[in-house]
């Protein structure tokens, strides 16, 4: 067998199968800076909750919507929300800071 | 898909006009990529699909006193708040705040609490915010187990 056919079988189709694949599997660069530790966090505050459907209740079914709950408004009209989808706590109805009982969890930091 | 509450709202529509979302779209493209907003979405649901506590997630400022602000957050995140779990993460100023509802804290603890967000300022530290949260949903979860109702036999 010529040599020139050796190592192309041997050594280029091998090469080119594992950079196909490396181009596959390693991360491409990442579009704009990484933030790192000690940087400010330079977006607006973002809250996520899971979908309605999570915990059995018939949530709207958005799908790719986003629900805006503003956090300066008073907090009565979420608890409202929340009593007339099916969850009723009567201290919900209040529009306490500290109404689920004593809190718990903990706190970090870095 | 998650629903991203925002906390400042853009409301300029009404019954009749098309409501105008496109700030908003494009906002959350900018913070996460698609992929990780993937990821917080399906740890965010999963979590409180196995466990029937609410998990929600708030990223944002925490002002001066983070305590208070996280649990003030967590009485606005509506629905059964006993059973409720909000996990606050502040990377500006370097702050995780979990904040249990009675319930929920009778199923993860305040230790396993401390254990779960020790292992995300660790990520957090590095850098890695997405993967932080995700692994400290898991392990919150892991904790708190199945709801009593549906325990395997």
């Amino acid at each position: 067998m010529p040599v020139w056919q050796t190592v192309l079988i041997y050594v280029v189709a091998p090469l080119a199968f594992v950079l196909f694949l490396a181009a596959l599997t390693l991360p491409g660069g990442r579009k704009g800076p990484r933030w790192k530790s000690g940087q400010p966090w330079p977006h607006e505050p973002v809250w996520y909750e899971p979908h309605p459907e999570a915990l059995g209740e018939h949530g709207g079914g958005h799908g790719d919507d986003h629900a805006a709950l503003p956090a300066g408004h008073a907090p009565a009209a979420v608890l409202d929300a929340g009593s007339s989808a099916g969850a009723v706590t009567t201290t919900d109805e209040v529009a306490l800071p500290v109404s689920a009982g004593p809190l718990g969890g903990a706190r970090g930091t870095w | 898909m998650t629903h991203a509450l925002e906390t400042q709202s853009h409301h300029t529509a009404t019954e009749v006009t098309a409501p105008t979302r496109t700030e908003e779209e494009e906002r959350h493209d900018r913070i996460f990529s698609w992929r990780e907003l993937a990821r917080l979405d399906e740890a965010l649901t999963m979590s409180s699909r196995e466990t029937g506590l609410r998990f929600t997630l708030y990223i944002g400022e925490l002002g001066k006193r983070t305590r208070i602000r996280a649990e003030e957050l967590f009485a606005q995140s509506g629905h059964d708040l006993a059973d409720s779990v909000l996990l606050a993460v502040s990377p500006g100023q370097r702050v995780v705040e979990l904040v249990t509802g009675s319930t929920a804290a009778r199923r993860i603890p305040d230790r396993a609490c401390a254990l779960a967000v020790l292992s995300m300022t660790n990520s957090f530290a590095a850098g890695d915010v997405v993967g932080g949260i995700v692994n400290g949903l898991r392990q919150l979860s892991d904790q708190a187990g199945h709801p009593p109702g549906l325990r395997p036999r």
